[in-house]
């Protein structure tokens, strides 16, 4: 691929999003306006931001990537993506926006009136974001690679400046319109490419290398035990998300969350045909990516490699964008929630925090994903879902719906599933991939049981721990707005 | 123009302007309006466990399907196997679906709320 052409597509979106950031500091008066965007963003632009953020590195580049390698396993990955939005709704949106909070620790802290429990919860949500964050900045520098042939360490670097000037200077408010930008600009830098190879292929009569049902590395089909524990993964992992709850805050009431999420989901499930397009077109013909592993460049390389030429080039250009656009958006969610956060927590929720804030949250993971080899994005990222799912998520669903919860019981649960989970995934990454057994791999189908269950056992033992607020909180979580229009 | 000192309110994030933040707090405060809250709650979590049953179901049926089905594997739909058709497009309607019958009950479930407690 021409150089030129990966490096002109990451500057012109970094410039686009540093622009939409620097336009939205100028309407970004108040602090409500930096950390929820005063809640008026209607739902339309909500839900295409909530897409655009969701949308990470995994999505653009690994789903494709993973079904080039693995087929109908693969399949899984997306499907989870997607119904992990159905459980949000089911169990979260509503009574999540209607709390009030702001971020997952004021919620913790409201629902169980205890600051230790507050703390535990922010260490948690740190944790989470700074893990989701090191897959994203691998992405860039796997694009940068890839599509420019500089270092690596360039495209990890330049997102992190890039988040951070976003972040630090428009917080939330610009925040929104730059992800609900950058959900349209993935969308259409993965279909319009997709759609004109198709075009070529059945205009030129191409034959397939490879028929669609052979993985293209002869690896064996994954067992029932990887999808169930994959699915636990993602259905649960996805309501705990950090950078995904902070978006709840922006509807104005818990009605129009759940409209929110109804769209979200029909603009996930159109998004996601087309990563999977792709992996089946890759399998079809260039199946050779996956012997040389570059699986999770597919995206980047299809349309250099089935249509070539001037077209060829420009449509890359625009598949690179899109993929810098997902590492933007994801990163710059993660950064805006992770800040919210240690800003309440450690600097006093000043606005100045909040910038200080945003450069502690994105360069921390940095260092890490300098220090760290490449993994397969998805996978890796299937790790963070299950490592949420076992910490936020059983504190999030029991909180919202079970009076009984005290604070001893989440704590006891959180660090029950963090340990359990944290353990899995770094005694799994010391074995190396391929070598730790599936329960290893992919602990999420008893790592999160265990972590409901002693969350539930420790509360029930702690009974007498129970708030006395527990009826006021309760109610307002699950009672509706009084409506407008019959306003007495 | 002048500039402004503003820090962040922690606890006190208020819903937007126009709307009480509280439900009512009459309806909290008696027997009657506790008991509406709880079996409120109760309904709303009974929906919700169903939808997410049901399309759990759903989902492993049709996984199970997909496997052990007789003929699935060489079945090809406008040349693309079944497997790949039904994981990659043909689900995300019955997400979808599934979706939008919850936010419909759940919406009917708050409105039976809002009835009973304004015919107080």
């Amino acid at each position: 691929m021409n150089p030129a052409v990966g490096l002109f597509a990451f500057l012109a979106v970094s410039i686009a999003t540093a622009a939409i950031g620097f336009y939205g500091l100028r309407i970004s008066r108040t602090t409500g306006d930096f950390y929820v965007a005063s809640r008026t963003v209607p739902p339309w632009w909500n839900a295409s931001a909530i897409g655009g953020e969701y949308l990470s590195a995994a999505s653009f580049l690994g789903v494709a990537g993973l079904i080039l390698l693995s087929g109908t396993d693969a399949l899984w990955f997306p499907v989870g993506y997607t119904a992990g939005y159905l459980m949000l709704l089911l169990f979260v949106a509503a009574p999540l926006r209607r709390s009030g909070a702001y971020t997952i620790p004021d919620f913790t802290e409201a629902r169980l009136d205890s600051q230790l429990v507050r703390r535990v919860t922010s260490l948690m949500v740190v944790a989470v974001g700074w893990l989701y964050i090191v897959p994203q900045l691998h992405g860039a520098a796997l694009a940068i690679r890839i599509t420019t042939g500089l270092p690596s360490w360039v495209g990890s670097t330049a997102v992190v400046v890039v988040v951070c000037l976003t972040v630090a200077a428009g917080g939330m408010r610009s925040i929104t319109f730059v992800q609900a930008f950058q959900y349209w600009l993935k969308l259409t830098a993965l279909a319009v490419p997709v759609m004109f190879v198709l075009l070529v292929l059945a205009g030129n009569g191409t034959q397939p290398q490879a028929p669609l049902p052979v993985n293209p590395t002869g690896q064996g089909a994954a067992g029932a035990y990887q999808h169930i524990s994959l699915l636990v993964a993602l259905l649960f992992g996805t309501l705990g998300l950090p950078h995904v709850l902070v978006r709840f805050y922006t509807n104005p009431d818990g009605q129009s969350a759940r409209r929110t999420t109804l769209i979200v989901l029909g603009l996930l499930s159109v998004f996601y045909l087309f990563p999977t397009l792709s992996g089946a077109l890759g399998r079809m013909f260039a199946p050779e990516l996956a012997q040389s592993g570059q699986a999770d460049a597919l995206v980047l390389l299809l349309p250099g490699k089935l249509v070539g030429g001037m077209a060829g080039d420009l449509l890359s250009a625009l598949v690179v964008a899109g993929a810098f656009a997902a590492f933007l958006s994801t990163t710059c969610g993660l950064v805006v929630s992770l800040s919210g956060v240690i800003s309440q927590d450690l600097f006093g929720g000043s606005v100045r925090g909040f910038r200080l804030a945003a450069v502690l949250a994105a360069v921390v993971p940095l260092g890490f994903a300098l220090m760290t080899d490449t993994l397969a994005l998805a996978g890796s990222v299937g790790l963070v879902f299950a490592f949420t799912a076992s910490t936020i998520c059983p504190l999030l669903l029991l909180g919202i719906w079970w009076r009984g919860l005290t604070d001893a019981g989440a704590i006891a649960g959180m660090l029950t599933g963090a340990l359990l989970c944290g353990g899995a995934m770094v005694v799994g990454t010391l074995m190396g991939p391929g070598n730790a057994p599936a329960w290893l791999a992919q602990p999420a189908a008893w790592s999160v049981p265990a972590a409901f269950a002693v969350t539930v056992t420790v509360s029930i033992i702690t009974k007498n721990r129970v708030p006395a607020s527990v009826n006021r909180v309760m109610s307002r979580l699950h009672v509706p707005e009084r409506p407008v229009a019959t306003e007495r | 123009m002048t500039r402004v000192r503003v820090t962040a309110p922690r606890q006190s994030a208020t819903a937007a302007p126009g709307r009480s933040p509280y439900p009512r707090e009459d309806s909290e405060d008696s027997d009657a309006g506790r008991l509406f809250i709880r079996s409120l709650i109760r309904s709303q979590l009974r929906l919700a466990l169903v939808v997410a049953c049901g399309f759990l179901i759903i989902l492993a049926v049709l996984a199970l399907f997909l496997v052990y089905g007789p003929g699935v594997a060489e079945t090809r739909i406008a040349g693309i196997p079944l497997d790949w058709l039904v994981l990659g497009a043909g689900i995300y309607p019955v997400i979808g679906l599934s979706a939008w019958l919850y936010n419909r009950a759940a919406a009917r479930n708050e409105a039976r709320y809002r009835d009973l407690v304004e015919d107080k």
